[in-house]
């Protein structure tokens, strides 16, 4: 029940065995704010078919790091490359290959759920798509059609989730960057979320997911990382953690 | 990608309503604003044809009169209107009308301040032609009208600012910015196809009715209509940019509120006050007050040097002599060199003035470049030729048109002669020569120009900020 | 706990770098434009002073004449200026400043400041009327609309309230809180102005401290009205940016939108004629002949003789005098419906200032500094008056002193008889009289947006 350090080995050896090169890739990836380091030296890959779950305190530098990955932080030093592609020198590109998903998806209230989707994937360079292939993947997203049609003022928390979903799918996005997706949502509907997560997975997309949540981590996590001070402190499958405590592990490192 | 953008944009609108709202209190505005130059221009229409016909009836009155004499079916009693001092005195006076601008029924401008029609006749002088106009209750004066030219120098860009004070604010704030930024488009993009939209709405409601003000007063100078479209068009687009740029430095859409209004303020209404005080306190005006003075004196003395002054005055034009002795010279030659006496001291006078005004004028034209809401006026109240520049043509015409009638009927009067019903053909007419468009255009060129120049500066330091723009926070 | 809230208030807004920056540019246009209508009054007041003593030392000085000639010259008379209306030149640079006074006609007035202007001056001069008029309330508007909006956004008001602290004591804190912030820029901008008067007016100061004094009183009135409209729409605003956005919405239609529609509606309802038709109908009446039979017969039965010439006085100037008579009620008629109808114009405006304070406010401005329409019309009534006097002096003195002689000349001793042309300007009460419109709507727009204020912080929602 001992956590494990993750060094470099511990990668050297994972590494191979994904079939293709990593999609989300940090390589000492520094951001500072004046002499505070929000992420500091961060090694980092999310690979196809990978849940990667960060954890950390407030304040650890997991937000930070997503925000590297879409560009909209600069870093200090190191790079945050998705698709091979450095997203310092390539921010709309590296963009093709990313979905977002904030801790609260915003959309135009007073727009519907597919009017909305239509938005975003137009956006994303997938041209006009037909209206029912929006609905099959608002369906797909597990938005029924009914909601689909409905203005998106009227959403919750987690149908507007599901429509940032069926963006990314829409999008054919091989990257997914999660941040505290199920804070605020009920079990149910957080349930329902790890659901759609895995799905994705299985279609293959890298996922980053920034999150509290340690069930869901264990429960949808393909690795675990915990951040603290800017730093990856422990890294480690789900397969490792195998029936160890996650929350001891967790607890274990935030002691001085 | 723009396209799509605008589209969104528009069902974005619409669904709150925002459009609909502001569509139709523009399209309001703009119609109040149309009717109400449509009025005036109906008033001055009709003014300048009862005025013609007048001048018909009187003319027409004296040719009858000067014909009974000649055939001997009337004698003369009363003022003989065959005398050159009848003839070209007040009673055979001649109108010299400035036909309405070919936009006037979309800018008011100076037309309800200058005169737009003189009679002109031997009485006529410097002070007959900076006097009178039309009738109108000085409140009203001050205050303006609320035409077309109004709407768009002092409303539109208001409109402007209500529909984009929030381009980019209003979507972080609502948290779309977030996931907008995280598709691979540029956020100027998306900021281009916001401001497409908006133009197109506002600019497109204004030219709309600008179009509907042309067909009814039936313009036939298209230039005119270009020129007025591209000054709208292009002085909204400044708008446009300042709205960008304000949104792109990154704060909220209160402060951007704050800012816009404040922007607006000090350049549509602040400035331009401003720049009417520095003028009357840099080159202040010499009194007009002592013009009448001035006239008093010169005509006091006049009228006691009567003798003197038509001595001198044959030494000075001989070619109005034509032989004449002094001694034949009648009565009304010695008045004749009495008023030209007082005429002469009185432009004296005048010229000095004119001088300092120029002076004052050339000082505004500079400064006017310190606001694009004066730059608009010029453009605007050019094109729709009701502007200072128009009305300047109309009274330097004016005035060589009172020297042409000098020269026919003064000889006449310092000769003692009277006129005949053949000479009457004669009589100088007067037709206002419109300024070439080349011309025009070249005028007008710098004040667009200069607004091109602004909206363009405007909108770069927007861009590149846009670029740096901060996504969050 | 009032005092204690607004102290609070002012504390936050005296820091607040935005009012720092707005406060410093209203003073500095409040005292550039201030100073700006001081020299112009000055220079005024000069030019008219000189003007109108070369008047008069022509009229005395035209030597030897017949009277009707001498009447036919005239004199010339200018519109002074009141010291306030260095405050407010109201309709001064579009009206015009001087007027012939002349036998037979009564004149236009000419010499409109305006005409000489370029197209720039329709924007209007820098007054410190306008600054108070349009900027002082903008800055009422940046300083209030967060009042409610913007700590229910912080969360503070909930914690205010749950103080004990009822919400009409956090609106009148506020309410004084931001009153302080303006007092900060107005007091020492009034005892300024106060000071100028002092100094710089000559002639007694009285009628015009007066007028001052209830001058201050309507600014004010139309301060409190736009914060007590900002504060209820603060109140009652589910986030401070559409407070924002609908103060500066009655903000424009205020200052901006309605002084125009006004202008307009105010035609449509009471046309005034075109300066053609007007000159043409005066002209059509004055032409008709005067029954000058008439006349004599009546001369002749009055005195009891025969013939003219057996008469004790000389005819010519009766009917001069008749003939005058006879074209002052045709100016009566057509300069009285002219005046009669701008009347009414400005009372449009008035009126209309139940929808903007604005318009109610400038009437009083105007008319307390005496640079509006009315105060305009009762200069030309005095100098009407004045030319008629004048004209009447002179057909009588042909009339009674000039009894057989061939060429009758009058001299000095008849030009010195008439006085000097003075003009005095109407009493605060006669000005107030003709403003009883603007009184009311003001006085409803205090109460009303008292009331509404009041109503609306009572109801206003925690967050």
């Amino acid at each position: 029940m001992s956590a494990t350090n993750v060094g470099p080995e511990l990668r050297a050896e994972t590494a191979p065995a994904q079939p293709k090169g990593a999609v989300l890739e940090a390589t000492g990836l520094t951001r500072r704010y004046g002499d505070l380091a929000a992420v500091d030296g961060l090694d980092l890959s999310v690979h196809p078919g990978e849940i990667y779950c960060l954890l950390g305190p407030n304040g650890a530098g997991k937000t930070t790091t997503i925000n590297l990955f879409l560009g909209f932080v600069a870093p200090t030093s190191g790079s945050a490359r998705v698709g091979g592609l450095d997203v310092a020198t390539h921010p709309l590109e590296t963009k093709h290959h990313l979905a977002y998903i904030p801790e609260q998806v915003m959309l135009y209230r007073n727009l519907t759920g597919v009017e909305n989707l239509e938005y975003f994937a137009t956006l994303a360079g997938k041209g006009a798509l037909p209206r029912t292939d929006l609905l099959r993947i608002l369906g797909e997203a597990g938005l029924p059609a009914v909601a689909a049609e409905r203005r998106v003022g009227t959403y919750s928390k987690g149908m507007r989730q599901r429509v940032g979903i069926a963006i990314a799918i829409a999008k054919g996005a091989e990257a997914l960057l999660l941040d505290e997706p199920t804070s605020g949502l009920d079990p149910k509907a957080s349930n329902e979320f790890s659901a759609l997560l895995d799905g994705m997975r299985q279609r293959g997309v890298a996922v980053l997911m920034a999150t509290h949540d340690l069930f869901r981590a264990k429960e949808n996590g393909t690795r675990v990382g915990i951040m603290r001070h800017g730093r990856l402190v422990v890294e480690m499958t789900t397969a490792e953690l195998g029936h160890a405590d996650l929350e001891r592990v967790y607890l274990d490192h935030m002691r001085d | 990608m723009l396209s799509h953008v605008m589209r969104h944009e528009a069902r974005s609108l619409a669904a709150d309503r925002t459009l609909q709202a502001v569509a139709l209190l523009f399209g309001a505005i703009l119609v109040y604003a149309l009717a109400n130059g449509v009025a005036w221009l109906r008033v001055q229409e009709t003014t300048l044809a009862s005025a013609a016909a007048d001048d018909l009836t009187r003319r027409e009155a004296l040719a009858a009169q000067i014909r009974a004499l000649e055939d001997g079916t009337a004698t003369p009693a009363g003022g003989d209107p065959r005398a050159p001092a009848t003839l070209g005195g007040a009673r055979g006076a001649r109108l010299a009308a400035l036909p309405p601008g070919p936009l006037g029924a979309l800018a008011a401008g100076q037309g309800d301040l200058l005169p737009f029609y003189y009679q002109v006749s031997l009485a006529s002088n410097d002070q007959s032609f900076v006097q009178n106009g039309e009738i109108e209750n000085p409140l009203n004066l001050m205050v303006g009208r609320f035409d077309l030219a109004f709407v768009l120098i002092f409303v539109l860009p208001l409109l402007i600012l209500v529909v984009s004070y929030n381009l980019i604010s209003a979507e972080r704030e609502q948290g779309t910015l977030a996931l907008t930024l995280a598709q691979p488009v540029p956020l100027a993009t998306v900021v281009g196809g916001k401001v497409a939209l908006r133009a197109l709405v506002v600019l497109g409601a204004a030219v709309a009715l600008t179009l509907a003000g042309a067909l009814i007063v039936e313009t036939d100078r298209p230039g005119a209509l270009v020129l007025w479209t591209v000054s709208v068009t292009l002085y909204a687009l400044f708008w446009f940019a300042l709205a960008v740029a304000v949104n792109a430095l990154g704060r909220g859409s209160a402060w951007n509120a704050t800012v816009l209004v404040g922007a607006w303020l000090a350049l549509v209404v602040v400035v331009p006050a401003l720049v009417n005080v520095a003028a009357h306190l840099i080159h202040p005006l010499p009194s007009r007050v002592e013009m009448i003075t001035a006239q008093r004196d010169a005509s006091n003395d006049a009228v006691n040097r009567r003798s003197e002054l038509l001595a001198r005055y044959y030494e000075d034009h001989p070619e109005m002599v034509q032989g004449l002795a002094l001694d034949t010279a009648n009565a009304a030659a010695r008045s004749w060199a009495a008023t030209e006496e007082v005429n002469r001291r009185l432009s004296e006078v005048a010229s000095r003035y004119e001088a300092r005004l120029a002076e004052q004028h050339r000082l505004i034209g500079r400064w006017r470049f310190l606001s694009p809401a004066l730059l608009a006026q010029d453009a605007l109240l050019d094109a729709a030729g009701t502007g200072d520049a128009r009305f300047g043509r109309f009274r330097g015409q004016v005035m060589e048109f009172a020297e042409a009638w000098k020269a026919f009927f003064v000889p006449h009067v310092l000769a003692g002669t009277h006129l005949s019903s053949a000479d009457l053909e004669a009589v100088p007419e007067f037709r206002f020569v419109e300024e070439p468009p080349g011309a025009l255009a070249r005028r007008v060129a710098a004040p667009l120009l200069v607004l091109t120049g602004l909206t363009l500066v405007v909108a770069g330091v927007g861009l590149r900020l846009l670029s740096r723009y901060p996504v969050l926070g | 706990m009032i005092g204690h809230i607004a102290r609070k208030e002012l504390a936050e807004l005296v820091r607040d770098g935005r009012f720092r920056w707005a406060a410093a540019i209203v003073a500095g246009l409040l005292l550039v434009s201030a100073g700006a209508g001081w020299t112009r009054y000055r220079d005024v007041s000069a030019q008219h002073a000189a003007a109108a003593a070369a008047t008069r030392a022509h009229w005395l000085g035209q030597g030897e004449k017949n009277p009707h000639s001498a009447a036919h010259y005239g004199i010339y008379a200018f519109k002074p200026r009141l010291p306030l209306s260095f405050l407010d030149q109201g309709v001064d640079e579009f009206a015009g400043t001087t007027v012939w006074l002349e036998a037979h006609r009564q004149n236009d007035f000419m010499m409109r400041p305006a005409q000489d202007a370029t197209a720039a001056q329709r924007f209007g001069n820098a007054t410190a009327a306008g600054v108070l008029q349009l900027l002082v309330p903008l800055l009422v508007v940046l300083l209030a609309f967060g009042a409610f909006a913007g700590e229910r956004e912080q969360g503070t008001l909930r914690q205010t309230l749950a103080l004990g602290v009822s919400r009409t004591q956090v609106a009148w804190g506020k309410a004084l809180g931001i009153a302080g912030a303006l007092a900060l820029l107005l007091v020492p901008a009034a005892l300024l102005g106060a000071a100028a008067l002092l100094l710089g007016s000559a002639g007694a100061v009285a009628p015009t401290f007066g007028r001052g004094a209830v001058l201050v009183a309507v600014y004010l009135a139309y301060f409190g009205v736009f914060l007590a409209v900002s504060l209820a729409v603060s109140a009652r605003a589910s986030s401070s940016r559409l407070a924002l956005l609908v103060l500066l919405g009655f903000w424009a239609v205020n200052g901006l939108i309605a002084p125009r529609v006004a202008v307009d509606l105010s035609k449509r309802l009471d046309p005034a004629p075109t300066a053609f038709e007007f000159a043409r109908a005066i002209q059509a009446e004055l032409s008709e002949p005067m029954d000058v039979a008439r006349l004599e017969r009546e001369v002749l039965d009055q005195y009891g003789v025969e013939t003219l010439d057996a008469l004790p006085v000389n005819f010519a100037g009766i009917r001069l005098q008749a003939s005058e008579e006879h074209g002052d009620v045709v100016f009566d008629r057509h300069y009285g419906a002219l005046w009669d109808a701008f009347g009414r114009q400005s009372r449009t405006h008035e009126a209309i200032g139940a929808l903007s304070p604005l318009l109610a406010v400038r009437a009083l401005s105007m008319g307390l500094a005496g640079t509006d329409v009315e105060q305009h019309r009762h200069f030309a009534a005095a100098a009407e008056a004045y030319r008629r006097s004048l004209v009447k002096a002179m057909n009588d003195d042909l009339a009674f002193s000039s009894v057989g002689v061939a060429a009758y000349a009058a001299g000095p001793e008849l030009w010195e008889s008439v006085p000097a042309f003075t003009y005095e300007a109407p009493r605060l009460a006669s000005v107030l009289g003709s403003r009883t419109m603007s009184l009311i709507v003001l006085g409803l727009w205090v109460l009303g947006s008292l009331l509404v204020a009041a109503g609306a912080v009572r109801r206003a929602p925690v967050d």
